[in-house]
């Protein structure tokens, strides 16, 4: 009970200091939200349950004590964990839900056995996890065998716990600063090298975990593809560092093309290979695994796409140097269609006279040319490639409800 | 001086160094009463030549051949403890010399590791790349290799001496993993620790920054477990990815501080397993499991690998404090620096209380780390915790010559020799 002491305290502390806009507030439409929560009546429980129990655990409880030290800095972690804590809706548990809900749509494979798992099969999961987390908790042992509507979910349940892990892992170390850009204005140094390690262990923490919860699927084939999916993530992020300075943006050479293969690195493979490995676990062939990629792959892509096109079509948001992304959708497609000189002009043009960016001057400049339609007309492409994948499934509540989820990250 | 030899009264009586010894025997299983004995033993002799000791502090190779050669008068319970006949091993010394021995199968070793990082981006690739320059000192990889070996030797595979001993492929690929999760695991730790010097080098995070450092360790460890997944061994993915999460615990138990004394050295032991031990013995249950599916012989491995780990470990706390910088490639003292309470630290405490209040706040006081370290080096910290790295040593030993005899068990063995006069 202390644990969840603990928790309430971290969301009100962290409260105080809240900003406008968190990055992870996505002002999604509206029917998103009921989208999401009619999705997850066919799954049969919230999956904001699904990575809550990674961070009631000892370790992650420590974390949140410390990162009560972080309030009043400009340490990443900080809106991190308040979205993680707070934000209980968006893209965080959207990966979990899609995976579960992939399993339902493909329904038996003609290669699974019989409905009756393997005592050990059931038995290694629940007890493992359960005791695992709530160390001085009662263990829980599942004797009696298990319908067969109701096994097919434990283990696609333990997949999405793995991707949402894995996805939560790299939020957190997205948040780590690099010391040697520090200035006064973000904090004390030693309360942003704190926050750095905290990042660092929090993150390492809930990969290590994922690792565990991989091995526990017992399928190698899996580990390998979300293993694989770790390293793009990596490498997605990598060229992320790369491209969000505006410095680079005047020197490089940029496409859409390119955009579309780093964003699906750091955005969309982890989903797409997620899904696929979801019809893997329940011995789907191949074209089934190929469909549930694709899926996977253009609905990660779209969620993106609609997620950097709100600033310039949503005119609440304000534009400032948090919200404003030099590797967002709209900007990328505007300076491939103005081109290097014009966009440099535009970038001086837009510096108020203390050389300060003006960022609403410059998203006005960017609304003029045809940067925003042309990701509104991706965004709808993508969209459809979903639906157009996923409608090749069997008729089912599970199937609808991807549809929903496809159309309505393409809904402006 | 009066100190020391009163304290070595306090450990032969077994009076108030119960809690230490309960630790060591709660934690030993099976060697409890081996340990007992031993500690017991050796007490006796000690106490009588605790004046040479005292005088050459930092002479730890001749303070290790004294007390191995004077444990040889004491009464043993296991006649074919081997490691306090020196001369018979440095006759032998070349043929089971394990760097030799397994050479072979790790010449190729680190470019093998570069292959498995295959990324498209150069400069993430570098940074991947930067500590396999084979300058590392694959001390993880040639037990393993070692070890596998041993046992497929001990489980006779084929039938034929000559062709048994090779490595499966499974099992080099698990040298190459343990290396790999290790190298992950350096990278993420300079990072928290905020080093700049490793192995002699500029750390990644100093030259690239603190956020691409983290990216590589995170790269490092999907690729080893890419590796680990091909082997297509379901029991390996899980007996290795449990380190992974034990490594990540341990450096979560460094966070905090234990206040009871007795509790704060099975602390200690319990994340030295986690940090350093786990990797090396789950690495040999690992390779154990793809040749012979016997739990014991498992067992034995895992033993092996768990005891010489913790030795290892001890002894580089230990280094820490007797070694100075340029050998070791990175500055000392560096355990006190990070507020950090070691077994030279936990043991000197016994004898200078002051040292409490400092191991609670993390020597976190100006002057702190010095003034630990001047108790340090006047108490026989050093000496205890020397002493309790052979034990575990010995342990290793007893529990690797329960396998068949071959050149790698042999050279295993004296593994544990070199682990435990290694000066950096």
């Amino acid at each position: 009970m202390t644990v969840i002491w603990f928790r309430l305290s971290c969301i009100s502390l962290l409260n105080r200091g809240q900003r406008n806009i968190s990055i992870f507030s996505n002002a999604t439409p509206s029917n998103f939200n009921k989208v999401v929560s009619d999705a997850e009546k066919i799954v049969g429980y919230p999956t904001s349950f699904v990575s809550l129990r990674c961070l009631l655990s000892d370790e992650l409880s420590n974390v949140a004590m410390h990162v009560r030290k972080l309030v009043g800095t400009k340490h990443p972690l900080l809106s991190t964990a308040r979205g993680l804590i707070y934000d209980s809706r968006n893209n965080l548990r959207m990966r979990g839900l899609v995976v579960l809900l992939m399993s339902k749509a493909a329904g038996p494979s003609q290669h699974t056995a019989s409905d009756h798992l393997p005592q050990d099969m059931v038995s290694g999961i629940y007890p493992r996890t359960v005791s695992h987390h709530l160390k001085d908790g009662p263990k829980v042992s599942i004797s009696a065998p298990i319908p067969g509507s109701l096994h097919r979910l434990i283990l696609p349940r333990n997949l999405a716990e793995v991707t949402e892990l894995i996805h939560t892992a790299f939020l957190v170390h997205r948040g780590i600063i690099n010391l040697k850009e520090w200035t006064n204005s973000d904090g004390p140094l030693k309360d942003m090298q704190f926050g750095n390690k905290m990042s660092v262990l929090s993150g390492d923490f809930l990969l290590a975990n994922a690792c565990t919860g991989l091995a526990q699927l017992n399928n190698t084939k899996v580990v390998e593809l979300i293993s694989s999916a770790i390293g793009d993530l990596v490498q997605g992020n990598y060229h992320e560092i790369h491209n969000s300075l505006e410095d680079n943006s005047l020197t490089d050479e940029i496409n859409m093309v390119t955009w579309e293969e780093q964003t699906f690195l750091s955005h969309g493979a982890l989903l797409a290979k997620s899904c696929q490995a979801a019809m893997e676990l329940a011995k789907h062939d191949k074209d089934a695994q190929g469909l549930a990629y694709k899926y996977g792959k253009h609905l990660s892509l779209g969620h993106k796409l609609n997620s950097d096109l709100q600033l310039f079509v949503k005119s609440s948001c304000s534009a400032d140097p948090v919200t404003f992304s030099f590797n967002s959708a709209p900007v990328v497609f505007h300076r491939q269609i103005v081109g290097q000189e014009r966009w440099c002009h535009q970038l001086q043009q837009a510096k108020t006279i203390g050389r300060q960016m003006d960022y609403t001057k410059l998203r006005s400049t960017i609304k003029l040319e045809k940067g925003v339609t042309s990701t509104i007309d991706l965004c709808r492409y993508h969209g459809n490639k979903a639906l157009e994948s996923i409608q090749c499934f069997p008729s089912s509540e599970a199937r609808s409800a991807l549809e929903n989820i496809a159309r309505a990250v393409t809904k402006f | 001086m009066a100190i020391p030899w009163r304290h070595c009264w306090r450990w032969t009586t077994g009076a108030t160094s119960t809690s230490v010894l309960e630790t060591i025997c709660g934690l030993n299983g099976r060697s409890a009463t081996f340990a007992a004995l031993s500690l017991r033993g050796t007490g006796a002799v000690a106490g009588s030549g605790k004046e040479r000791l005292s005088s050459r502090p930092e002479d730890t190779t001749s303070i290790g051949n004294y007390i191995l050669t004077s444990r040889h008068k004491s009464r043993l319970l296991y006649p074919t403890q081997k490691p306090c006949c020196c001369k018979r091993i440095h006759s032998d010394a070349k043929l089971k010399d394990p760097f030799t021995l397994a050479q072979k199968d790790l010449n190729h070793l680190y470019d093998d590791i570069k292959k498995e990082l295959f990324v498209s981006k150069s400069e993430l690739k570098s940074l991947c790349d930067y500590y396999f320059d084979g300058k590392g000192k694959a001390f993880r990889p040639m037990i393993v290799v070692l070890m596998a070996r041993a046992c497929n030797i001990h489980s006779n595979r084929d039938g034929s001496v000559c062709l048994c001993r090779d490595l499966l492929p499974g099992q080099r690929s698990i040298a190459m993993i343990s290396e790999m999760i290790h190298t992950a695991s350096l990278v993420h730790d300079d990072v928290i620790d905020g080093s700049d010097k490793r192995r002699g080098k500029t750390t990644i995070n100093e030259v690239w920054g603190e956020r691409k450092a983290i990216l590589a360790g995170d790269f490092i460890l999907s690729a080893a477990s890419m590796a680990l997944a091909r082997i297509g061994n379901n029991t390996v993915v899980s007996v290795l990815s449990q380190v992974i999460e034990d490594l990540v615990r341990g450096e979560f138990m460094q966070l905090g501080s234990k206040e009871n004394e007795s509790e704060r050295f099975k602390h200690y032991l319990e994340k030295s397993f986690k940090k350093t031990a786990s990797l090396i013995a789950n690495s040999c249950k690992a390779v154990s499991i793809l040749v012979n599916s016997d739990p014991e012989v498992q067992e034995i491995a895992f033993q092996y690998g768990r005891n010489v780990g913790i030795a290892f470990q001890l002894v580089d706390d230990v280094l820490d404090f007797t070694a100075c910088a340029s050998q070791l490639g990175k500055p000392s003292a560096t355990d006190l620096k990070l507020g950090l309470a070691t077994g030279p630290v936990l043991f000197a405490c016994q004898q200078f209380p002051e040292l409490h209040a400092m191991i609670m706040r993390r020597f976190s006081t100006t002057g702190d780390v010095d003034r630990a370290w001047q108790y340090v080096l006047e108490s026989d910290g050093v000496d205890q915790t020397n002493y309790l790295a052979q034990s575990y040593c010995r342990e290793a030993i007893r529990q690797i010559s329960l396998l068949r005899p071959s050149p790698e068990r042999d050279a295993l063995i004296r593994l544990t020799e070199m682990v435990l006069t290694r000066d950096k």
